[in-house]
């Protein structure tokens, strides 16, 4: 029963930090039609300042995640300035530059903090809530709880205020967007610093409970496309549905069977859907 | 109020229009016609700055705006109904109506503009709430130019708004552009449909192959034999 109950919180937990990572993916790709294949290097940034400001700076975890979120959108605000911008007509530079970002932050990890370290960042909720014999940490309650708050927040500034229209706007059309005022690089500066900083935060959550390494971000950069292609590219909705769908599907999986089987499973899973739904669950009816 | 000097706009090595003049007078229906391929769409692009003018000046209210961003452009008081419409499918008719309105910050003539273009358009009105994929082409042409007029424009740029409509649509279109008109916004007409455009327009061009080669009223050129023979047809 401990068990099912453990496998349930972790599917939850997989879920809030995988759709975390996915819908600023979404995001991205939706509006500025960019692949940003360093975005699973935005989420290990993300981890490595929580890291270093909780430990180094001995500043609160609190603090730290604040940072993590700040420097990550940071990083996201440049390569949009410095790279994205400069290749607007050209989507596969646009593509190579990511990977090489990629290189280079995964290559800074490295150098800033060395290979072979175990960096660990203390949760400033230890322990676990107990429910008669049950255990259930309160860290990972409370990634599951900031992540909702996170999601929701997105929603909201996307559906509900005057720049969330433009940014949408902007996705479904883009020259008709300019025709309305619409300044397309400053709306791909804010969507970018969104997409990284909500990376960047998903990182910092989950630092407490994940092996902190320069590559953490590949196994999570490669689900979080999974999880947009099977949710329909650029829908945030749909990275979010899908998000929970995969992951709970892999958690149980590779808890009762076995975590090959599960992703080689979840890869048929993407591909089912691409053969019977192409646009994606999401994709026909709604995109960002 | 706008004034186009030897307007020359290239894709690439090709012109796709030529050395082009031509002035909109403030308060009046100015119309271009001309077949596909013209370069009508291209002057108006040029115009919003959508694209770079590869010679020549744009001139609005005695500023030159042809080095301009389209955000200044639209702040500077033109607006643009593109052709095929391309309202944004998964806004709401409200949210596209309102993304019009991006740049204003005069929240109480933003209410009113809302409010009249409601009253004007009740069939928007009653969509207020559904996402602008679902109207049908004429409500989207109006809801295209509801969302220009949310911009307080003085100068409208309507790209073919008769395209695809029905008879009975194109000729509500006509009014429209006419109430539009007399409501104190000068509208420069882009149109195929030679006969609609020369009813309704003070004056009128004819564009071919990137050049301007006859202009003069639209009772004028409704005369003229050339263009009927070439765009009305009889
Ligand atoms: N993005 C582009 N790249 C290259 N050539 C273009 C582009 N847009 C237009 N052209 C060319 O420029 C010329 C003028 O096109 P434009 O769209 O302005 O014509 P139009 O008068 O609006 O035609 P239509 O009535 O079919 O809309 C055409 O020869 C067209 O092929
Ligand atoms: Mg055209």
């Amino acid at each position: 029963m401990q068990i099912l109950i453990d496998t349930l919180l972790n599917s939850a937990m997989a879920s809030a930090a995988t759709a975390l990572v996915a819908i600023g993916l979404a995001l991205v790709f939706g509006v500025m039609r960019v692949e940003n294949f360093a975005h699973g290097e935005l989420y290990m940034v993300g981890a490595y300042v929580t890291w270093y400001v909780s430990t180094d700076l001995q500043l609160t975890y609190f603090s730290a995640l604040v940072c993590a979120v700040l420097f990550t959108a940071l990083i996201g605000a440049v390569m949009e300035v410095a790279l994205f911008r400069r290749l607007r007509s050209n989507p596969v530079g646009c593509l190579i530059v990511t990977i090489g970002v990629l290189l280079v932050l995964q290559t800074a990890a490295v150098w800033f903090a060395g290979i072979n370290r175990t960096l660990l960042v203390e949760s400033p909720f230890p322990g676990a809530l107990r429910v008669s014999s049950f255990a259930l940490p309160w860290h990972r309650l409370f990634v599951i709880v900031a992540a909702i708050v996170l999601m929701l927040a997105l929603t909201w500034l996307l559906r509900r205020t005057m720049f969330g229209w433009a940014v949408r706007a902007m996705a479904q059309d883009r020259e008709a967007a300019s025709l309305q005022g619409i300044s397309i690089g400053k709306i791909s500066i804010a969507a970018m610093m969104l997409s990284a900083g909500l990376a960047g935060a998903a990182g910092g959550l989950m630092a407490p409970i994940v092996r902190i390494s320069p590559f953490m971000g590949q196994p999570v950069i490669i689900t979080a496309f999974i999880v947009i292609i099977m949710g329909g590219l650029g829908s945030v909705e749909g990275a979010i549905i899908a998000s929970i769908l995969y992951s709970t599907f892999f958690t149980f999986v590779s808890t009762y069977i076995d975590s090959t089987v599960a992703a080689i499973a979840g890869l048929c899973i993407m591909l089912a859907v691409l053969i019977f739904m192409p646009s994606g669950l999401m994709g026909r009816t709604e995109k960002v | 109020m706008l004034e186009l000097r030897s307007l020359s706009v290239h894709y690439g090595a090709v012109a796709a229009i030529r050395d082009l003049s031509l002035s909109v007078d403030a308060g009046s229906i100015e119309s271009i016609i001309g077949s596909n391929g013209a370069g009508k769409s291209t002057t108006l692009r040029a115009i919003s700055g959508l694209v770079r003018p590869t010679a020549g000046e744009i001139w609005f209210d005695g500023g030159r705006i042809d080095h301009l961003e389209s955000k200044a452009i639209v702040a500077r008081g033109i607006a643009h109904v593109p052709e095929g419409r391309r309202v944004f499918p998964d806004l709401t008719v409200e949210e596209n109506l309102l993304i019009g309105g991006y740049l204003r910050r005069d929240r109480v003539a933003l209410r009113r503009d809302f409010d009249e273009i409601c009253s004007e358009f009740p069939r928007l009105a009653e969509r207020r709430r559904q996402m602008a994929r679902t109207l049908s082409g004429g409500e989207q042409q109006m809801l295209a130019i509801g969302r220009a007029i949310m911009s307080a424009p003085r100068l409208i740029l309507m790209d073919e708004p008769s395209m695809g409509l029905s008879p009975i649509m194109v000729s509500t279109m006509a009014q429209i552009i006419q109430r539009i008109n007399r409501s104190g916004r000068t509208v420069l007409l882009v149109e195929q449909n030679a006969n609609v455009a020369l009813s309704i327009c003070d004056r009128a061009a004819v564009l071919e192959r990137g050049s301007l080669v006859l202009s003069g009223t639209g009772a004028e050129l409704k005369d003229n034999e050339h263009v009927r023979i070439a765009y009305i047809g009889i």
